[in-house]
């Protein structure tokens, strides 16, 4: 589009996704064996456990191997002096110009898996949206942070 | 004015109301639930009269605890029957002070006060309610709360009055329009529709209906009559009720704010900061659009969670759309209010079309395959669709001064939206695999309003020009290049 944002988000993100999709798919696999336990007691009809295996078997390959990686590819930033650039989506790219002057505050947010791997989010809000840049090194993100509240506290414009 | 005050005592009976209607669906499951035996009817009367003795005691005890006063520069409530409650407004975060009269008020002379603070936390707790103080007492916080904002004005009085003047006042006929025109009428017919069928389990229609029954299933006409005079009542339930909201609407403006006050009944006052205005915003539904006509809203940074309405105020109610440059121009001098927008590309057509088929055309097949002829009626529906995808189409532009970014779209209504980029919070880009290979981006900006954002968005422009509006909001595409 215009000069992408250059930064990428650490490799260890893959694996944190991989790992949280591997535990909402196991989530659902429960539900959906469940759901055939049951068929199979009241007699329903036969055609819908093949099925219901297969959308399994199919999204978890999406939610596993495949989502992650493109998602991993797609995201970058940017931070500058003065502006923030995000890039992020799988099938829709979407791209966000934060002004450093509209930043409110900066957040980070470190859940168990994230915590496991030394990575953290960076959350950045403006008095109108929040945007969360995912899984940075711990040390990045929280230099980033710091980079990101001192120039947002220097340009304070008024709402 | 340090000395603590108290509200009117009128407040008792508005707080014993509201909490009534609050109990009131409780009181009606509980007269369907206990309304069997003599038992029954003992309980049902006992626990009532409980309960409204208990609100009584309550309001009354609320009215008692609930004093104000103004001291070091800030507002100082403290409130609560149980749980007492301080809360201390710094008099400089005061946004705005709207000031209503509701019937009650009115009777005893009293207002309503409103005190909006910038509603930053998001929850109610942004904002104080004075729910009837005397006329001049409200004056002198208002004059008070101006000082404590404003301490290089010398005098109270010389600011009031002078500089103020009217820049817009509605006429009677243009009041009628705007009641025949407002989409209100939508919401009466579905509220009273929806009540029906709630009261379906209590009122025995059937028995109701019996001797109508023979009569009119025989004859349709007869139901279709019936349908009919409920719409047109409803609908002039509907164009009342805007007319009362709407009398009397006039809009000044002070040296720092813009004053609108508007009702019949029930007067409302509400006073927007100029510097406080985020966006304009011009709707025009499609009646409105068709008669040359729309209403102006302003969009300001005030208003908290509970209190949508304060931060989006309509300004302009209906207004014919050439006039609206001459109107705002010489107040909201640094908008431009110009109607020449750039268009989408023509390639965005299809898609624009496209998006509006994605639901309907499964619905329509669907209801072919299953309904066989009575389906084909979808196929109206679609033809429907369809054009509305072109108007949206047809709609979309923008356009981009210095200062100024303005994006027109099509929602139900077709919305302009004036945006000053030192008021833009963030852009947002978004193109889909088959956008990029048209080279179309969907564009969408966002502003602060109240609590949360608003904004504006336009789907399928062309790269380039999405491109430009990039760099122009961005700070650092100079250094760049």
């Amino acid at each position: 589009m215009i000069l992408e944002p250059q930064k990428r988000i650490s490799v260890k993100a893959l694996t944190v996704w991989r790992i949280s999709g591997a535990i909402k798919i196991a989530i659902s696999w429960i539900l959906a064996g469940v759901a055939i336990y049951l068929l199979h007691i009241f007699k329903g009809p036969f055609w819908i456990s093949p099925l219901l295996i297969a959308i399994e078997l199919i999204s978890s390959y999406f939610i596993i191997y495949l989502l992650p990686s493109l998602r991993w590819k797609r995201w970058r930033y940017e931070v500058r002096e003065e502006e923030i650039e995000l890039q992020e989506g799988i099938f829709i790219v979407k791209r966000t110009l934060i002004p450093m002057v509209r930043v409110q505050h900066v957040d980070t947010v470190q859940g168990p898996i994230l915590r496991n791997y030394q990575l953290a989010s960076v959350i950045i809000n403006t008095a109108a949206t929040a945007h969360e840049i995912p899984a940075l090194e711990e040390s990045e993100a929280e230099e980033l942070r710091r980079f990101i509240s001192n120039l947002a506290r220097v340009a304070d414009e008024d709402v | 004015m340090s000395e603590p005050k108290r509200l009117h005592p009128i407040v008792i009976v508005l707080t014993i109301g509201k909490r009534v209607k609050d109990f009131i669906f409780s009181f009606i499951a509980l007269f369907f639930i206990w309304n069997k035996g003599d038992g029954g009817k003992l309980l049902l009367f006992g626990a009532s009269a409980i309960v409204i003795i208990g609100i009584i005691l309550i309001s009354i005890l609320s009215w008692l605890r609930y004093t104000y006063r103004l001291e070091e520069n800030e507002l100082r409530i403290e409130y609560g029957v149980f749980v007492r409650k301080k809360r201390y407004i710094p008099l400089e975060r005061i946004q705005s002070l709207d000031i209503s009269e509701g019937i009650l008020q009115r009777l005893c002379g009293m207002v309503k006060v409103r005190i909006e603070t910038a509603g930053g936390s998001g929850t109610d707790e942004a904002e104080a309610v004075l729910s009837a103080i005397s006329k001049s007492e409200a004056r002198y916080i208002q004059e008070y709360v101006a000082v404590a904002k404003n301490p290089s004005v010398p005098d109270i009085e010389d600011v009031q009055e002078p500089s103020n003047h009217t820049v817009f006042k509605m006429t009677s006929a243009q009041l009628i329009l705007l009641s025949l025109t407002s989409g209100g009428v939508g919401v009466v017919i579905s509220a009273v529709l929806a009540f029906f069928s709630q009261l379906d389990d209590f009122i025995p229609y059937e028995k109701l209906f019996r001797g109508v029954g023979q009569l009119a299933v025989s004859n349709m006409i007869v139901i279709a009559i019936f349908v009919f005079i409920g719409f047109v009542a409803a609908w002039i339930v509907a164009l009342f009720g805007t007319m009362l909201k709407y009398a009397n609407f006039q809009v000044a403006k002070t040296e720092h704010d813009l004053v609108i006050s508007q009702g019949l009944l029930e007067k409302r006052q509400i006073t927007i900061p100029l510097t406080r205005i985020q966006a304009i915003r011009i709707n025009e539904n499609i009646v409105r659009q068709w008669l040359g006509y729309g209403s102006v809203m302003v969009e300001s940074a005030g208003g908290s969670a509970s209190n949508k309405e304060g931060s989006k105020v309509l300004l302009l109610p209906l207004v014919k759309l050439q006039d609206i440059e001459k109107i705002l121009g010489p107040v909201l001098t640094d908008y431009r209010f110009a109607s020449n927008f750039t268009p989408v590309p023509k390639r965005a057509m299809n898609r624009y079309v496209f998006r509006s088929w994605i639901i309907i055309v499964p619905l329509a097949v669907a209801s072919i395959v299953f309904l066989k002829g009575w389906g084909l009626l979808s196929l109206l529906i679609l033809a429907l669709v369809t054009i509305w995808g072109v108007l949206k189409y047809k709609d979309a532009g923008w356009r981009l001064e210095e200062q100024q970014l303005s994006l027109r779209y099509r929602t139900m209504v077709r919305t302009t939206v004036f945006i000053k980029k030192s008021k833009l919070q963030v852009l947002e880009l978004k193109e889909s695999y088959f956008q990029r290979r048209k080279d179309l981006v969907t564009l969408e900006a966002f502003v602060k309003v109240g609590f949360g954002g608003a904004g504006g968005r336009v789907s399928d422009m062309d790269r380039n020009d999405v491109k430009k509006v990039y760099t122009w909001f961005s700070r650092e595409s100079e250094k760049r290049d």
